[in-house]
């Protein structure tokens, strides 16, 4: 029986165009109606070079319903090639042609020979949301633009981790992870954001392995990496927040990778240093304030969910109420996430709900005994229902709007450092 | 003046929808009706039979090429006894989306106006089968509020009928539209009379006309005519008369009560067709 989703937390598969978005200089050549893009685009971090707004589109009407919209995609390919001056060009289906059974792929091949690349994934929206979509042009690249090579460099490791613009802290994330990465020896290679682009598309094959760093999205396109490129991947299921987790990370990765153990630990001796001596300074305010109180959740995707609530129970000693993981996760990874959430210190085990339903996640956050002020992390559809219950509130998941973040990250040591950061202010600015 | 009476055809493919509604709309012109055909099916061959071939320019044609600021004398010709024809047809073959082409059609006719008060029945001639959505367009938003189902002795013409009934069925449960009965285009299959009563009083309806076989029949459509223009004096031209006759008297509009296809199978073993036939496969 069809229901009524309110408040869900993700868009259309074509959604996923600001996935390409995020390669720099790559554009989106959209197969679909008009206003799809200005419908799905996100506000913040969107201008620059390309931008939603003038996305090359097809804007598809009843005529090439009627008729099929191939021909307009065809010179809608080639003219994008002619005034569009960028390194890949990604052609993405939206729902209309999908039905009508334009066979765009096919339309795209006739331009095998351009200058540019140009490659195409079909990410209508009756296919998933943009999780899915982002999934949908990995595997495009994978497929259409990859090839297989026994030039492998050493140490070289393509990371993968957030969803661009979905993912608030992507860029930042990636850049810390990077960072890590990097610090223990290794040679990071990301394709989203600053100076990546093309370049590092292309140097992906060349990889000793991948290292994704998300609970279940991407999880395909590792494993047609390692089929189609020879490529192994580790899968670290929680983003590292703070120190607990990111030593962890670092020790398996560290691991993997064959890095030397002394190395390894030598990094995270030092991080661990300075930022217990961080919290150290702070202790006696995270102690002794009586307006964080010991409960949270969380209501984010599972990316985000798992790897706060990790940190927030490892490394702040708070106590997890239920969790609700938002971004529809397929049910084939759900019990290994939810196993995940059991596996916290102190002998603590966190429930979760897979629920994209805003109305059921406010009715469950409203009937459950914080033992105090609840806090909440989350989208902004979630703060009145937290300002009604006198709680605290921080914007990290989508939609945001009372957030701007740049290049801010969470991962990693210095990014549990800016979490806590966060809430504390939200806590502080209780007394004035 | 009589209400508007919308009819659409349907049919299993090749079964003789265009010929019947063409030779039975020239039953309705000598009656006096005035009548407009609407060809709904991309091959664009409905009304070659009124018009002396196909000399119409479709509806999506039209409009693809010069496109939706039209007149309707563009897309709407006159042919045999002052019937008004008009094609919709349809993409090319393999791409775009035939079904919504229908929808943009009926609705341009709509738009342009060319559903005059004088009308007494529009034909709705639907290609083979209900494939989609957009085939279903002259039983929707009570457009055809009666349906005929051309079919035959043959196993698959009377699969499809069932079949088509099930999309009867469905858009009857909202909207007014009814089967008025089933057209036998006789195939002198054994027994077919027969045959054709039992499978409509098990649709919950009846053997509307039992048209025979004539080789009039394709002579005239060889002539592109309809077999009352060609052959006024023929056998075919009176049962053409007749049928239009019992169109006109007919009173009987029912939801049809579609079979599982056990019970299609058990109504065929009946009338002996199984056994006569081993090449016959569903």
């Amino acid at each position: 029986m069809a229901k009524l989703l309110d408040k869900q937390r993700y868009k259309c598969a074509l959604g996923s165009m600001q996935t390409v978005q995020a390669i720099e200089r790559a554009i989106p050549i959209l197969h679909s109606g008009p206003g799809c893009a200005q419908k799905l685009a996100d506000g913040n971090g969107s201008s620059g070079y390309f931008s939603p707004n003038i996305f090359p589109c097809t804007s598809i009407n009843e005529k090439d319903v009627v008729f099929g919209g191939v021909k307009k995609l065809h010179s809608t390919i080639e003219n994008s090639l002619k005034v569009i001056d960028a390194d890949l060009y990604v052609v993405l289906t939206g729902c209309i042609p999908e039905i009508v059974g334009d066979d765009s792929g096919e339309v795209v091949s006739e331009f095998a020979d351009a200058d540019k690349p140009v490659i195409y994934a079909p990410t209508a929206g009756f296919k998933g949301n943009n999780y899915k979509g982002h999934e949908q042009i990995i595997d495009a690249i994978i497929d259409q633009y990859l090839k297989k090579t026994d030039n492998k460099e050493k140490g070289l490791v393509n990371i993968w981790a957030d969803v661009p613009y979905q993912d608030l802290y992507w860029l930042g994330n990636l850049r810390a992870l990077e960072n890590l990465i990097k610090e223990i020896g290794l040679t990071p290679n990301t394709i989203f954001g600053y100076e990546r682009g093309i370049k590092n598309v292309d140097k992906i094959a060349s990889a000793e392995f991948n290292l994704l760093v998300s609970p279940w999205v991407s999880v395909k396109n590792m494993k047609k990496m390692e089929k189609k490129l020879g490529i192994p991947y580790l899968h670290y299921n929680t983003l590292p927040i703070g120190a607990f987790e990111t030593s962890k990370f670092l020790r398996e990765v560290g691991k993997f990778a064959g890095v030397d153990e002394k190395k390894v630990e030598d990094v995270i001796t030092e991080h661990e240093k300075y930022y217990y001596y961080l919290i150290e300074r702070f202790a006696d305010l995270f102690l002794e304030n009586r307006v964080i109180n010991k409960q949270f959740t969380v209501v984010a995707d599972a990316q985000y969910a798992l790897g706060i609530t990790k940190f927030l129970t490892n490394d702040l000693g708070l106590v997890p109420a239920k969790q609700f993981v938002t971004d529809d996760t397929p049910k084939e990874y759900r019990e290994a996430i939810t196993e995940e959430f059991k596996k916290l210190n102190y002998g603590l085990e966190a429930e979760v709900s897979f629920e994209t339903d805003g109305y059921k996640i406010h009715e469950e956050i409203k009937s459950h005994d914080y033992h105090g002020y609840p806090l909440v992390l989350g989208g902004y559809y979630d703060r009145e229902v937290t300002e009604d219950l006198k709680g605290n509130f921080l914007n990290i998941s989508w939609p945001v709007k009372d957030k701007i973040v740049l290049n801010d990250a969470i991962v990693g040591y210095e990014g549990g450092i800016r979490l806590i950061e966060d809430i504390y202010t939200v806590a502080s600015q209780r007394f004035n | 003046m009589a209400e508007l009476r919308q009819i659409a055809i349907y049919g299993k493919g090749g079964i003789g929808k265009s010929t019947t509604t063409q030779n039975l709309t020239a039953g309705l012109v000598e009656h006096g009706k005035k009548v407009m055909v609407v060809g709904c099916d991309p091959k664009a061959d409905s009304t070659r039979l009124l018009l002396g071939g196909l000399a119409q320019k479709t509806v999506l044609d039209t409009i693809r090429e010069e496109g939706e600021d039209i007149s309707l004398d563009r897309i709407m010709k006159e042919g045999f006894g002052g019937t008004k024809c008009v094609e919709s047809g349809g993409p090319e073959p393999g791409v775009g989306c035939a079904g919504r082409g229908i929808i943009t059609s009926i609705n341009m006719l709509e738009n342009l106006g060319a559903y005059t008060d004088d009308l007494d029945y529009v034909f709705y001639d639907v290609l083979g089968d209900v494939v989609c959505g957009g085939f279903a367009m002259p039983i929707r938003e009570g457009k055809a509020k009666e349906i005929y189902i051309v079919a035959s002795g043959e196993m698959m013409a009377l699969y499809a009928a069932n079949n088509i009934s099930k999309g009867i069925q469905r858009y009857a449960r909202t909207g007014g539209v009814r089967l008025g009965g089933i057209i036998c285009n006789s195939r002198n299959v054994d027994r077919e009379l027969d045959l054709l009563r039992a499978f409509s009083k098990e649709l919950g309806t009846k053997l509307l006309y039992f048209v025979p076989r004539d080789n009039v029949v394709q002579h005239a459509e060889i002539n592109k005519k309809t077999v009352i223009e060609y052959k006024p004096d023929s056998n075919q031209a009176q049962e053409y008369r007749n049928l239009a006759q019992a169109v006109i008297e007919n009173t009987d509009f029912v939801i049809p009560t579609p079979m599982t296809q056990e019970r299609l199978e058990e109504i065929l073993m009946e009338y002996g067709m199984m056994e006569l036939s081993d090449d016959y496969k569903i």
